[in-house]
């Protein structure tokens, strides 16, 4: 139970700039979600925590205290590895059980046994126990090198992608799992993953990484409706975000935004409007989500045309990617809309489709720095997030 | 492929296993019953003959025949316990750690093995002589490092290699120190790499014939060396000389035979993987 903090890291690796600066704190008891594209530098910054790699500049504190000498052995850290670790001599038992036998961290027998006992369960693995890892299939061993986490009380679980290599089904139970847990025992936990999902459903807050600079933190809902760039609006959420590129003009007493040869009317929200007056007559990008484009197969007033790219199922649902009629960038995918379609249409790819956007959904990005200038409702969304913070 | 012609295989395969194991046996077996023959019986080729021990007696108890397996053994097996205390930390020096010259160090020490032995001997014999180490268990055991440690250090290093390091950083989270996972945790992993490179390299150690013929004399002779003595000047005792081979095969024979099962495994690399 631990509050963790890094300030301004700097790890190179032979001439790859792997942390540049890195700064985060993560509250005591908080499950923290370090999220990003990968080889972003997200297990460096566990690795650097664990006390594994030496930052070459800047400190690590765990409760306020520098800890940058202290050994790995002796931060008590829990961590789960991404290729899992196991030690390969030693049964699943004795491999959960290692960290209570270490002189630092030692327990009795029995301790041990019902601690591994309880972390088996937890993990649906009592009939592995007398197993050997090289015995163990890819997601089984994921479930152990966790087990070998959780038997302990440590300052802090690093877990690195622990749920990475197991199958759906119990990828969903266990995530649920772990919340709970993480609720239960109140330890400050630091998750490294590169699945949206689990970044959203377990993150108490999420940093996004990318080439090695945290590039915003914030609570799920921060991240997913104010994305601080077009970048982090892109890795959160599934299908895509839609990215059309444009020009934003003032029209009497409204703002349209022409793109592709077509002209948007902007709804009217005055704390909006007031930040997109400063690029009147420049460049901006709108991003808007899937949920949030209307398609229909007879011309409608206001739908424009577009042809299908694609119309593939996502389980429950399905998305079609359409593309301009017409336009001669067919390859060209920055011009490509995605939508969420019911199953089962019967969709003939380059078929016409009629699409409109609910534009009082969109969020405002800088044509050329790519950054978050705005969104409807900002106030609502911020006092919404703040209070769950709070909460 | 029908059940006749798979009986015709395993018969061929049988039979052509059973030629090799002949030709492999053969010279062995010729030792053994040479060294139970009398020397007038000596150039017989029939099997015709009374066997005899009167050679096990002649050089088992009328010459210093176990002064000279001691010695033997003091060389080999110390060459090979120093080779093995110092040989696996540099293995896993090579295979960890990142230094400047690393890989043209490795190749410097595996090229010991390159040079005949002939060819360094005579340095080595002058050197020796300066140093007083001419004539010393010390020396010889010294100089079988040049056979013993590349041999240990290039095994036991690809075994390193093979352990993923972060098993080692788990056992750091776990609590253990640097000592106790490398007792812990490396040590059973290359355990069958270390075990099956320690027996190769006291076999050859065991076998070495030019160190010892030149840096050895009179104090301390290996049993190689000391073999020669059965060649007389006039005639050659080749029932006494097959009973000394026989004998001093034998050391080599049940430490293989003790660890047959790391041997086969030892020596194939990727054995490790979990």
């Amino acid at each position: 139970m631990s509050r963790i903090t890094l300030e301004n890291i700097h790890k190179t690796f032979g001439k790859v700039k792997a942390l540049d600066g890195v700064s985060i704190d993560v509250k005591d008891k908080e499950f923290f979600v370090l999220f990003g594209p990968a080889g972003a530098g997200k297990t460096t910054i566990l690795n650097c925590i664990a006390g594994i790699a030496m930052p070459e500049e800047g400190v690590v504190k765990f409760d306020g205290e520098i800890i940058n000498l202290v050994e790995t052995a002796k931060r008590n850290v829990a961590m789960v590895f991404e290729n899992y670790a196991l030690y390969p001599q030693m049964t699943v038992y004795d491999n959960m059980a290692s960290p209570l036998r270490s002189d630092l961290y030692r327990q009795n027998e029995d301790v041990i046994k019902e601690r591994v006992y309880a972390a088996a369960k937890m993990m649906k693995m009592e009939n592995l126990l007398e197993r050997l890892p090289s015995q163990l299939s890819n997601g089984q061993k994921q479930r152990v090198a966790m087990g070998r986490a959780l038997v302990r009380t440590p300052n802090v679980f690093l877990m690195d992608e622990p749920l990475a290599h197991l199958d759906a089904k119990l990828r969903n139970a266990m995530r649920t799992e772990l919340k709970e847990m993480q609720a239960n025992f109140g330890t400050t936990s630091i998750y490294v993953t590169h699945d949206f999902m689990e970044a959203m459903s377990l993150g108490d807050r999420i940093a996004i990484v990318n080439q090695g600079k945290i590039v915003q933190i914030g609570t799920p809902d921060d991240i997913y409706y104010l994305a601080c760039n077009e970048f982090v609006a892109q890795l959160m959420g599934d299908p895509e975000i839609n990215i059309l590129s444009g020009l934003l003009r003032k029209n009497g007493d409204n703002y349209s935004f022409l793109s592709n040869g077509s002209e948007f009317v902007l709804p009217a929200d005055a704390a909006l409007m007031n930040k997109l007056a400063a690029y009147d007559g420049k460049s901006v990008d709108i991003g808007i989500r899937p949920q949030h484009v209307m398609y229909s197969f007879s011309k409608d007033a206001g739908y424009r045309d577009y042809q299908v790219y694609s119309y593939e199922s996502i389980g429950n649902k399905s998305v079609i990617e359409a593309y301009p009629a017409g336009h001669s960038g067919r390859g060209d995918t920055h011009t490509h809309v995605r939508m969420i379609a019911p199953n089962g249409l019967t969709i003939k790819i380059d078929q016409l489709i009629y699409i409109d956007f609910k534009l009082d959904h969109t969020m405002f990005f800088d044509g050329s720095s790519k950054e978050f200038i705005g969104c409807y409702n900002e106030a609502g969304i911020r006092a919404l997030s703040a209070g769950k913070e709070e909460a | 492929m029908n059940k006749g012609s798979k009986r015709l295989l395993t018969i061929t395969q049988n039979g052509l296993l059973f030629i090799y194991a002949i030709f492999a046996l053969f010279p062995l077996i010729w030792m053994v019953l040479l060294s139970i023959k009398s020397d007038t019986q000596m150039y017989t080729t029939t099997f015709n003959f009374t066997p005899t021990l009167s050679n096990y007696t002649e050089v088992l108890l009328k010459t210093d025949y176990f002064k000279y397996l001691l010695d033997s053994l003091i060389v080999a097996g110390g060459a090979v316990i120093i080779s093995v205390i110092a040989g696996v930390p540099a293995a896993y020096a090579l295979a960890r750690y990142d230094f400047k010259k690393k890989e043209d160090i490795a190749f410097q020490i595996l090229s010991f093995k390159f040079a005949p032995e002939i060819l360094v001997v005579l340095p080595l014999f002058m050197i020796y002589q300066t140093l007083g180490l001419y004539d010393s268990y010390f020396g010889l055991i010294w100089v079988y490092q040049l056979i013993s440690m590349p041999l240990l250090i290039w095994v036991v290093r690809g075994y390193f290699e093979d352990i993923s390091v972060e098993i080692e950083h788990a056992a750091q989270v776990d609590g253990y120190s640097w000592y106790q996972i490398f007792f812990k945790m490396l040590l059973p992993l290359i355990k069958p790499g270390l075990v099956s490179a320690a027996l190769l390299a006291f076999i050859f150690a065991w076998n070495t014939f030019t160190f010892p013929l030149l840096l050895a004399g009179s104090k301390i002779q290996p049993i190689t060396v000391a073999i020669t003595k059965f060649l007389g000047t006039d005639t050659a005792h080749y029932g006494q000389l097959a009973v000394a081979a026989t004998v001093s095969a034998l050391p080599a024979i049940i430490f293989a035979l003790c660890i047959q099962k790391h041997l086969v495994r030892g020596l194939s690399f990727g054995a490790v993987k979990g």
